[in-house]
């Protein structure tokens, strides 16, 4: 508490919905240490309202966190025709993965497709690399 | 001509009309594939190395010292083969018999469900050539093949001329997405064959369509507009041969299939209804197929080693298992399970003694204490495979190589045991 | 894009006929069709009075990077080789039904688009049916695509 807390960037709750997107699974199967890789997947993509809530500008990064566990990857502004605040999306990746808690009732499936997140800006911070995730 | 053509191992489509020219043994140029079958044909630019404790190894060594890892687990898992051929599933079945593993795919935790209703005829199905010749409604729920399956619009679903379907897609078929959001197959389908329901909202809207197609006023708790159900509900009763195409969207957000198998009752009391699992990896469903007949579950088993007897449930299925610590060494085939697994759980999976076969690099590949290249497939070696639909496959081997094949690679282990 | 009057302002308008047509207002219609360059007309080209106009009709039309005559364009960096403007395309399920207008691959080289190495490449595009005699505004191949990967300029 106290000071710093006050001067921190906002925090803000959303609902991530997974999504598949050829370009990045292209790329993936070329190699998945390649800078394209990581440049198609380690995104988030926001309503503009939530970016503007963020106090960040499209393409800066933001850190991503889900009980434990975090990562840094880029916002982007979705460019949806429709709104969608409070749901930002995440293209299926290691780091999509990785915020993804291990509680799955007992059934076996994790909760791969839409999962709650806080996020806040990582002003200066790069990326998460593809290695630095475990 | 069709000589000449070969297999797409890109995704469970296995389109069987490619052309390629190679040199050197590698494929250079390739016709009528999509950008994703020609990614995984051309071959990944880092392949994977021969190594023992991430140290470079030759295949003898590192077969052996795989031998030895199972040998001393007690509790082994086998995971993977959704690019694996089937003659390689197999013998991946006779190791976890043999070494009484555990034995999981990952449509444990995707379309197992979906595929295991099928075998089990307890929702009909059909052929994608069935799709081509006659479908003239089709509905992608929760799928967004423009970015899963490139061809499936044009090969069988909307765009090709088939044997029914002579007058062409803007006459003859409609197509229908439901999703959660507006996706690039939406965007095909148009405003009018495009249906946004929120987030877990599928399996309401289900009911929703089963009371539209009885003829009942179709509410929802998120007042989706009623005349638009109905209007889909009469869209879906009109159809000669209608197909709905299973995606990882509608999976996820089913808790039960119930509601599934209420709609496909429904309409196929009043229409013609067929299911299409829209599965990922180019043989998942012959995974399925493979390890039902040997044991009468798709996949979640785990061998007793004495008896060879198969167990099925939840809580052998490769997330509970890890999650659990039931697990004590791992074999990963065609697959890459740390980058695709929830964190918490694939850590896990890093920490216990790991061994890894693949054509590329992988990050399972960075943890792994073996590293077995083989074979590309479908490039590098042939073999069978299942296409979503079920329908049987040959691959061919195009180029050669002095890889071993996912095959060869299992049947030394399995030798070495 | 200019008008055929436009056009045909900047021609020596002498119906010479050296172009093949019999008239300037011809070549003009052809120009806009881009089935002729500037570099056509010879008179255009070789004379010093018209070199002005010459270099405006040439700077008209110059070829923007990978158009072709009837205008299409593929966005490359966007297509994704699902085949849809393959199959959707009239004039290939005329020259292949059987082939691409059965969701196929071509079985002839009469077809417009194949993909080649993962991405749609348009050859014959003088038989699209937005250009020649019997103009119609066929969005085919603009519709289908999921990425809005063609375009007509
Ligand atoms: S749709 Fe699938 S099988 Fe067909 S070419 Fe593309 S990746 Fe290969
Ligand atoms: S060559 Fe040039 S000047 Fe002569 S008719 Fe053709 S367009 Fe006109
Ligand atoms: S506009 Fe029509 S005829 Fe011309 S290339 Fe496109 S689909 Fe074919
Ligand atoms: S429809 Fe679009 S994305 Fe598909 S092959 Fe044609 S241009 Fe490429």
């Amino acid at each position: 508490m106290g000071f710093g807390q006050f001067l921190a960037a906002p925090e803000l709750k959303l609902t991530i919905v997974t999504y598949r997107d050829i370009f990045q699974n292209s790329a993936l199967e070329v190699s998945r240490f390649d800078e394209k890789y990581e440049e198609l997947s380690a995104i988030i993509k926001l309503d503009p309202n939530d970016i503007s809530k963020l106090v960040i500008k499209d393409g800066e990064t933001v850190t991503v966190k889900s009980g434990a566990e975090k990562v840094v990857v880029k916002a982007q502004i979705s460019g949806y025709e429709e709104k969608h605040e409070g749901v930002a999306y995440m293209v299926n990746s290691p780091w999509s993965n990785a915020l993804i808690s291990d509680n799955t009732h007992g059934t076996g499936v994790p909760s791969f497709k839409n999962f709650e997140v806080v996020v806040q800006s990582a002003k200066g911070e790069k990326v998460t690399g593809i290695k630095e995730i475990f | 001509m069709t000589d000449n053509y070969y297999v797409c191992p890109g995704c469970a489509l296995l389109c069987d009309d490619i052309e390629v020219e190679t040199e050197d043994n590698k494929i250079t140029k390739m016709y009528t594939a999509c950008m994703k079958g020609v990614a995984r044909m051309k071959g990944c630019s880092s392949p994977l190395e021969c190594t023992v404790e991430q140290e470079a190894a030759d295949v003898d060594a590192s077969i052996e010292k795989a031998a030895a890892i199972l040998k001393d687990a007690k509790n082994p898992l086998i995971f993977g083969h959704g690019n694996s051929s089937s003659e390689a599933q197999k013998v991946a079945i006779e190791i976890a018999k043999r070494t009484g593993a555990y034995i999981d795919d990952t449509s444990s935790f995707c379309q197992g469900p979906i595929i295991e209703a099928i075998l089990q005829e307890k929702l009909k199905t059909c052929t994608l050539d069935d799709v081509r010749d006659k479908a003239d409604v089709t509905v992608f729920w929760g799928a967004d093949p423009a970015n899963s399956h490139p061809r499936h619009l044009s090969r069988y679903s909307y765009f090709p001329r088939g044997k029914e379907r002579q007058r062409g897609w803007e006459e003859d078929r409609t197509l229908i997405t439901v999703d959660i959001r507006k996706s690039d197959t939406s965007e095909i389908a148009g405003n009018s064959g495009f249906f946004q329901i929120p987030i877990k909202g599928d399996a309401e809207f289900m009911n929703a369509l089963v009371d539209g197609l009885s003829s009942k006023v179709p509410k929802t708790s998120f007042n989706f507009d009623k005349k638009k159900i109905l209007e889909l509900s009469n869209t879906l009763k009109k159809a000669k041969f209608g197909v709905i195409g299973v995606g990882l969207g509608l999976l996820y957000s089913l808790e039960e299939l119930e509601p599934l198998f209420a709609l496909m009752d429904k309409l196929n009391s009043v229409s013609n209804f067929h299911i299409i699992p829209m599965v990922g990896q180019y043989n998942m469903r012959g995974f399925n197929h493979n390890l039902f007949e040997e044991t009468g579950y798709i996949n979640r088993v785990k061998f007793d080693i004495e008896s060879g007897q198969a167990k099925h449930g939840a809580e052998y299925s490769v997330v509970e298992a890890l999650k659990e610590r039931s697990v004590d060494a791992a074999l990963v085939i065609g697959s890459d399970p740390l980058s695709s697994l929830p964190l918490p759980v694939a850590r896990y999976l890093a920490d216990i003694p790991l061994i890894d076969i693949d054509p590329c690099q992988n990050l399972t590949a960075t943890k792994a204490n073996v590293t077995i290249p083989c074979a590309l497939g479908g490039v590098e070696s042939g073999g069978t495979a299942v296409r979503m639909d079920g329908v049987e496959i040959e691959l061919k081997q195009i180029v050669e190589t002095d890889k071993l094949s996912d095959k060869e690679v299992l049947t030394r282990i399995m030798e070495a045991l | 894009m200019a008008s055929v009057m436009e056009i045909y302002q900047l021609l020596p308008k002498t119906n010479c006929k050296e172009c093949g047509k019999t008239t300037c207002m011809a070549f003009a219609v052809d120009l806009l069709a881009r089935k002729f360059s500037a570099d056509d007309c010879p008179p255009l080209v070789n004379e010093e009075k018209y070199k002005e106009n010459y270099d405006k009709l040439s700077g008209m039309f110059t070829p923007v990077a990978g158009v072709s005559e009837t205008g299409l364009i593929v966005h490359t960096e966007k297509c994704t080789g699902c085949g849809n403007c393959v199959v959707a395309c009239p004039v290939d399920v005329a020259a292949d039904p059987q082939g691409a207008g059965s969701g196929r691959a071509p079985t002839t080289d009469k077809v417009i688009f194949k993909v080649v190495d993962g991405v749609v490449t348009a050859n014959n595009v003088q038989e699209c049916r937005r250009f020649g005699e019997n103009i119609i505004l066929c969005v085919a191949c603009i519709d289908t695509c999921p990425t809005k990967a063609i375009e007509f300029v």
